[in-house]
């Protein structure tokens, strides 16, 4: 008699069923249906990198979450909506006013004041760096009853959305009275309210029941940072998160075909293109760069070289701005392209030889790179790929010194307005140029800008500018990056091609 | 001896002294501006603007000569201050405390767990040189020295996490988070200790005294575990001690893995961010524990070691 060792047995034995008919995979039967007051958790790509400071990028997380809130809010089009701000009219060319919505308390129980406001302002301004959306606007902010008057040193056309970036959320002046960076646990507006904060780990938030506006479904949600990717599959898979968000391919295909499990894809406005020199041979000539767009098949790029993770882009801005290209993918003709390069002096005898810089902190770079440097060589272009650290490329990059670079870029990022990417990049005096472009024609369009205060009216000119830089063969967007998340067991979760939201009041557990 | 110990630790001052000057200038030889970089992790901004980068260098420290800044940081150091994280803007020594204190708990259970079955195992694979279980104990002890972290771990995660739901996929806090970070940390020096207690154990066996013990009727299980196994205990020891640092802030791959919010992990980001006073203070943390542990380590192996006794006198 052994009863110890055949228990054993039988415990191994029905481990290794279990592994094999992966029977932890099987949930509990779901209904679909949301029930009050559930818990979510959320598993989050990226982690803070600035220890949740509200001054820094991380105040995006923040707003995700729903915990802070700006004075304005921005709509599916991009476009300012009221936030914490009802109502906004510039009273002087160098002076707003924006009032503020009545009944706000922050999550420490004190009201929202136009003090309270002035004084997370003037905080912001007074960083070393401030957020990226006020920089450079020597932003002043004065009480005017229960509104704030917002100076700026030049006129500013689009003042209220640079109070839309998440960076200039505003905090209760509690969080102000340390000595480092402002506290976030507890000093937002948000439907959901901090209670733990960890930027290593994660963060948890409760419903904040005093929320001026819908009141949040679900009771608690908690957010944890998982910046590895194959981790982050896993721990969605295992259970222990309920969301996850950046899934890497492989994961992406087969969540698809799991029960229960919702996967969905957005555009994000992240574009990898293929920058060409223009201040030198081969590429200062238009005929080389629209060679190059032509040999370049853009569709096999995002449709086999990443395998779907990402949409052929036919223009620098795509589906997830309302003034993205929607035009078809421009053609692959290699041998127009052969034929423009003949034109160009190029041949067989002569023949285009070039450096293709690119680097692997985005994965999908080097093989971008790797299949391009194959569609130009279809069409007699040789290109010598160098893979290099970005911190050692961006010097020679900004001199000019280089040839054709794959670089992925987000074009818009807390300020959803295209003016300034389009300045810093494309302008003759761009301080991030790399394309070595400059034609009075589009600096004049994007000169203009400044008179413009009409969202609608600067989307267009937005299009415009991208439609020039399209004909001009001003690099050549190749791909536009796509975000996959998975949900499972929650309902209300819509993912924002801004990024901008993540947690709202829809958002709910199912039974 | 009770010299010993003073002996060992005479030297530690001007050990550290040294080790805080290359600490300090090893993160500035990487080439990157620090300025920049930091600016960028704080607002990531494709060109910063001139004068906020020249804002955030007065603000960093950065704008004096390098040796004023290494006397600043020193004198700071000696009064147990490591200054303020170029990232969090908050102070260094509490966030390194708590990373240590992480990955202090992962290392010494990871150990502990080596030992518990690395030594047993080596201990019974050398009580029959070339049998089953030796065989057994060999080819395990390769397999587990082989198998890289990276691998072995979402392995883990996917039997024990997925497949089946018995513990958390990842994240930290509670004793089923710890379960497979220790047991991923812990498979390669299980395997190290099994080969080198294996080795020496049989060395032990093949010895005169040995077989002058079993002569005198000593049962065999005391002749392997008091006299054969204790030897081997002494490279194990010594094994574990540098483990123990090199583990600490050296599992970089099982925190990031596993979201445990480890030194390696701190120490890892603050390097690609160019957090220098948390580069700087965390190397001068594990510098500490490494010439600590290994004074330590010398010190417990004179305590279990007659012949290690006999020669120091």
């Amino acid at each position: 008699m052994h009863p110890a060792p055949t228990r054993s047995r039988a415990v191994v034995l029905a481990l290794l069923a279990c592994l094999v008919t992966a029977c932890g995979a099987g949930a509990a039967p779901v209904t679909g249906v949301a029930v009050p007051d559930g818990a979510v958790s959320i598993g989050l790509q990226f982690a803070p990198r600035s220890g949740l400071a509200i001054d820094t990028d991380d105040a995006f997380v923040l707003t995700q979450l729903g915990a802070v809130e700006t004075l304005v809010a921005v709509d599916g089009e991009r476009r300012p909506q009221p936030g914490l701000a009802t109502q906004w009219t510039q009273t002087e060319p160098t002076t707003w006013r924006f009032t503020l919505r009545p009944g706000v308390t922050f999550h420490d129980g004190t009201p929202l004041t136009a003090e309270a406001v002035v004084g997370a302002l003037t905080y912001l301004t007074g960083v070393a760096a401030p957020p990226r959306a006020i920089a450079g606007a020597a932003l002043t902010a004065e009480a005017d009853g229960d509104a704030v008057l917002v100076r700026t040193a030049d006129p500013d056309p689009i003042l209220p959305l640079r109070l839309s970036a998440p960076g200039t959320a505003i905090l209760a002046p509690s969080a102000y009275a340390g000595d480092g960076p402002p506290s976030v646990v507890g000093t937002g507006t948000g439907l959901l309210r901090i209670t733990e904060a960890d930027a290593a780990q994660g963060i948890t938030l409760e419903r904040f029941e005093q929320y001026w506006g819908e009141r949040a479904r679900v009771a608690s949600v908690t957010a944890r940072f998982l910046t590895d990717p194959t981790a982050r599959a896993l721990a969605f898979r295992a259970g222990d998160v309920d969301i996850v968000l950046g899934l890497p391919e492989p994961a992406v295909l087969e969540l698809q075909s799991t029960p229960d499990v919702e996967v969905q894809t957005v555009p994000t406005p992240r574009t990898a293109s293929l920058y060409l020199n223009g201040s030198a041979p081969p590429f200062s000539d238009v005929r080389v760069r629209r060679a190059v767009a032509l040999a370049v098949d853009r569709t096999a790029l995002a449709e086999q070289a990443l395998a779907g993770s990402g949409l052929p882009a036919s223009e620098i801005f795509g589906p997830a701005v309302p003034w993205g290209g929607t035009g078809p993918v421009p053609p692959h003709d290699p041998a127009a392209a052969a034929d423009l390069l003949a034109q160009a002096g190029f041949g067989p005898d002569n023949p285009v030889t070039v450096r293709l810089w690119t680097y692997a902190n985005r994965p999908e770079l080097p093989t971008l790179a790797t299949a391009v440097q194959a569609m130009l060589s279809g069409a007699g272009i040789t290109a010598e790929i160098q893979i290099g650290e970005y911190a050692a490329q961006e010097p020679e990059l900004l001199a000019g010194r280089y040839d054709m670079m794959v670089l992925s870029r987000n074009l818009l990022t807390d300020l959803p307005d295209a003016a300034g990417v389009l300045s810093s990049d494309y302008s003759c005096s761009g301080t991030y140029n790399l394309n070595r472009f400059c034609s009075p024609e589009f600096d004049a369009l994007v000169a203009g800008l400044v008179e413009v205060p009409d969202p609608a009216a600067r989307q267009d000119t937005f299009a415009r500018a991208a439609r020039l830089l399209e004909a001009e063969s001003v690099g050549v967007p190749l791909v536009h990056t796509v975000d996959s998340s998975a949900t499972r067991g929650v309902t209300g979760f819509v993912p924002d091609p801004a990024g901008r939201v993540l947690v709202t009041s829809e958002l709910a557990r199912t039974g | 001896m009770p010299g010993t110990p003073v002996r060992r630790l005479l030297p530690l001052p001007l050990v550290l002294l040294v080790a805080s000057a290359l600490v300090f200038l090893l993160p500035r030889a990487s080439g990157l501006d620090t300025t920049r970089t930091v600016l960028r992790s704080r607002i990531a901004d494709s060109v910063p603007d001139p004068a906020a980068a020249e804002r955030v260098t007065r603000e960093l420290g950065l704008d004096g000569p390098l040796w004023q800044q290494y006397l600043l940081w020193l004198g700071s150091a000696l009064r147990g201050d490591l200054g303020l994280s170029f990232s969090t803007r908050t102070a260094v020594l509490p966030q390194l405390g708590a990373a240590l204190g992480v990955s202090a708990l992962l290392t010494t259970l990871a150990l502990l767990l080596a030992g518990l079955v690395g030594i047993p195992a080596g201990v019974a694979a050398a009580r029959r040189p070339g049998g089953p279980v030796d065989r057994a104990v060999s080819a395990l002890s390769v397999l587990g020295a082989t198998v890289p972290e990276f691998i072995l771990a979402p392995l883990l995660v996917l039997v024990f996490a997925v497949a089946l739901p018995l513990l958390p996929a990842a994240g930290w806090g509670g004793a089923a988070a710890a379960v497979l970070p220790v047991v991923t940390l812990a498979l390669f020096p299980a395997a190290l200790a099994a080969q080198l207690t294996r080795a020496e154990t049989a060395d032990v066996l093949g010895t005169l005294h040995i077989a002058a013990a079993r002569a005198r009727g000593m049962s065999e299980r005391r002749l392997l575990w008091v006299h054969a196994a204790r030897r081997s205990l002494t490279s194990v020891t010594a094994l574990s001690g540098m483990f123990f640092a090199g583990l600490l802030g050296g599992s970089v791959v099982v925190e990031v893995v596993f979201a445990v919010p480890g030194l390696g992990r701190l120490l890892y980001d603050a390097v690609l961010a160019q957090d220098l006073p948390m580069v700087q203070g965390g190397l001068l943390v594990l510098l500490t524990i490494a010439v600590l542990t290994t004074v330590g380590t010398e010190l417990v192996q004179l305590a279990i070691d007659p012949l290690a006794r006999r020669a120091v006198r």
